[in-house]
Order: structure tokens, then sequence, then C-alpha cells
């Protein structure tokens, strides 16, 4: 019995730290390079608050959105908000890299992006956890346990993004400005191959046999695999497709960042 | 150093296209069902044909959600209570691809055998 617990108290502490980690993450970087900019950081309570009524209402609405497409609807649905999140990236990197020149006429774009992001990542990752939590309501000791576990889940989730968020923040702004902008091209390009993967699942996109198989290297299932797949989009076995899309995002990024960047440093 | 990048992009643009035909001329995929009951997988032994592009129909028979996982398919969908979902895999090498419900491991486990 208590074996039966504790190890139902782990895999809801894991599945939500997966969800959380991924949201925490974009959330502490997005704050510490508002600090490095110069933004107040008030945008970041408004977003949480709307991803979690996002996060609602979409777990409310998932059943009937399941159904569109023939039954593929939670996947276009899905892919479209991390497709959405990458392009915003883009447009963060592109801003944000340009701001001092030009603070005052961006400054109200950069924050509109950041927060749109926040709510749509919180709203998909969101969604996740609650659907979790409704499985186990009807029965209170599960859903007792469910709930601890999901509490520490969140609370690990929390704490590395409070981490890095002191990370970042504590470099030169130059550095912090580059370290922060480098994760988050891990990020956008983690987004792009997860947005790939889902329209294979809903075939829309060719699928294929895998380009590799590092699973024996290090699996997806374990700790280290769960969380580089949050930090960094990491597959044991990604499709040719999947695999361009997340270096093409990566280098689109970087170029991005780096171009936006050029025209300052010749100014100065 | 280009000659090999040239036959990686080669390849990448083989394994696409080849992909494209093999979608347009099986339009008609194998439909294999599946029934969540009991947080159990009905039946949690599915055959399917090796380089074949297969649709999974999951019909939870559970008033509880659930969510259809394998890291080996790559695959992760919600499923709501007394809900049915649609995943396609494959193609797939021959082997066998473990699948279990992320919400009841210890119960919902299955596999795909690929032949």
């Amino acid at each position: 019995m208590w074996s039966d617990g504790a190890e139902m108290l782990l895999t809801s502490v894991v599945i939500v730290l997966r969800e959380v980690l991924e949201a925490s993450l974009l959330v502490s970087i997005l704050s510490a390079l508002s600090g490095v900019l110069g933004i107040s950081r008030r945008w970041t309570g408004w977003a949480l608050l709307f991803g979690l009524a996002g996060a609602v209402g979409y777990s409310f609405s998932v059943a009937s959105i399941s159904d569109w497409f023939d039954g593929v609807g939670q996947e276009v649905v899905s892919a479209m908000m991390q497709l959405l999140i990458f392009l915003l990236l883009l447009m963060f990197a592109f801003l944000a890299t340009r701001a001092p020149g030009s603070r005052r006429l961006s400054e109200k774009l950069i924050v509109l992006v950041m927060a749109v992001m926040v709510a749509v990542a919180v709203t998909r990752e969101g969604f996740e956890i609650l659907v979790y939590m409704y499985a186990f309501s009807a029965e209170l000791p599960r859903f007792m346990t469910t709930l601890a576990g999901s509490v520490m889940g969140a609370c690990i989730g929390i704490s590395i993004g409070v981490l890095i968020y002191y990370f970042v923040s504590a470099l030169s702004p130059r550095l912090s400005l580059i370290v922060g902008l480098g994760l988050l091209a891990l990020v956008a390009a983690g987004m792009l191959s997860q947005a790939v993967l889902l329209l294979i699942q809903a075939d829309w996109l060719p699928s294929q046999l895998p380009l590799w198989d590092s699973s024996g290297w290090l699996s997806e299932s374990s700790v280290t695999g769960q969380l580089l797949y949050a930090l960094i989009g990491y597959e044991a076995t990604p499709t040719a497709l999947q695999a361009s899309f997340y270096f093409g995002g990566l280098l689109l990024f970087l170029i991005v960042a780096v171009f936006a960047v050029r025209p300052r440093e010749e100014v100065s | 150093m280009l000659f090999r990048a040239e036959r990686l992009l080669l390849q990448i643009t083989l394994v696409f296209v080849c992909s494209v035909v093999s979608i347009t001329t099986h339009a008609e995929k194998p439909v294999i069902e599946i029934e969540i009951r009991d947080h159990l997988f009905w039946p949690s032994e599915v055959r399917v044909p090796a380089n074949t592009k297969v649709k999974l129909l999951v019909y939870n028979r559970d008033s509880t959600s659930e969510e259809f996982e394998s890291y080996e398919l790559n695959r992760e969908k919600v499923i709501m209570g007394n809900r049915k979902a649609v995943i396609f895999i494959g193609p797939l090498l021959p082997g066998v691809y473990p699948f279990f419900g992320e919400f009841n491991p210890d119960t919902a486990q299955g596999t795909v055998i690929v032949e």
C-alpha cells in the first residue's frame, strides 16, 4: 500500500515538474531579460493570470477541440500555440537586441510579445496539469496524493526557474542578454520541433523513420531525459523533418538576434 | 566537408520525398482500435505491419481522463473520459514499442508489435 502511494506521488511529481519547467524557464529568462532591458516586470503577473484562465478554459473545451479536424484538433491547436510562441520568440530576439536605440518605440511591443508568449505557454502546460488533477478528483485519497505530488513538482519547477532567473540576472548586462537569448534560442528550437512532432502525429506532416536512436545513451523517460526535453527539446528518436526544423529554428533565431544587434554596433 | 553536407542534405531530401510519396499512395491506412477500461488497455497488445502508417483509435470507456503516452513511438495525447482519440503511428521498423497511460502507469500498459 505504501509503495503504491509512493509510486503515485513520484509519478505526479515528474508529470507536473515536466510541464511546469517549460513555462517556468520561459518566465524566468524573460523576466531576467526585462530587468536587463530596463522594463518593469509587472507584466509577468498579468501574463500568468491570463495563462491560468486560458488553461482552465482550454481544459473545459478540450473534449470538443479534440474532435476538430477528424479527431486531431488537440494536436493542431497545441502545435499552433507552439508555433505562435516560436514566432513571438523570434520577434523578441529582434526587438530585445535592437532595444537600446529605439527603446521608447518598442518597449510596449516587447512587453506585449513577452506577455502573450508566457500566457500561451502557461495555457498549454497548465491545461495538462489540470486535466491530470481532474482525473483523480473523484477519489479523495488518490487525489490528495496527486495533489501533494503536483505541489512538490510545481515547487521544484519554480525553484529551477528562480535559480535561472538569478543566474541570468547576476551576469553583466551584455553577457546576460547573450546567455538569455542563447537559452531562448534552445527553447524556441524545442518549440518548433515539438510542433512538427504534433503535426506528424496528426498526419498533417509526413512521418518518417527516426534519423537516429539515442535512447540507449539517454532515455527520454529518465529524469535527465525529461529535464533535457523541457530545456532543449531533447528527443531520443527524432525524424529528419523534426531535426531539420530544430536546427533550422535554432539558426534562424541566432541569425535574427545577431543581425538585429549589428546596426547598433555600427552606430556606436 | 562540402561533399558530406551535400550528401546529408540529399539524404534528408530523399527521406522527405519518400515519405510524401508513401503518404499519398497509402491513402487507406489500417485502423486499429484499442479501449481503455478500468485503467487497462484492451487489447494490451496490438500487431501492426512494418513500414506502414497506422491509425490508432483509442476509446476511453472510463469516466476519467487518461494520457496515451509512448517514448518509443514518440506519441502523447490526452483522452478525456468517455471520449475517443485518433493517433497516427508509423511507418515503423519491426520491433516492440511499449505504450502506457501516463495517469495510471502502474496498470495501463500495452505494446505495439511491429512485424
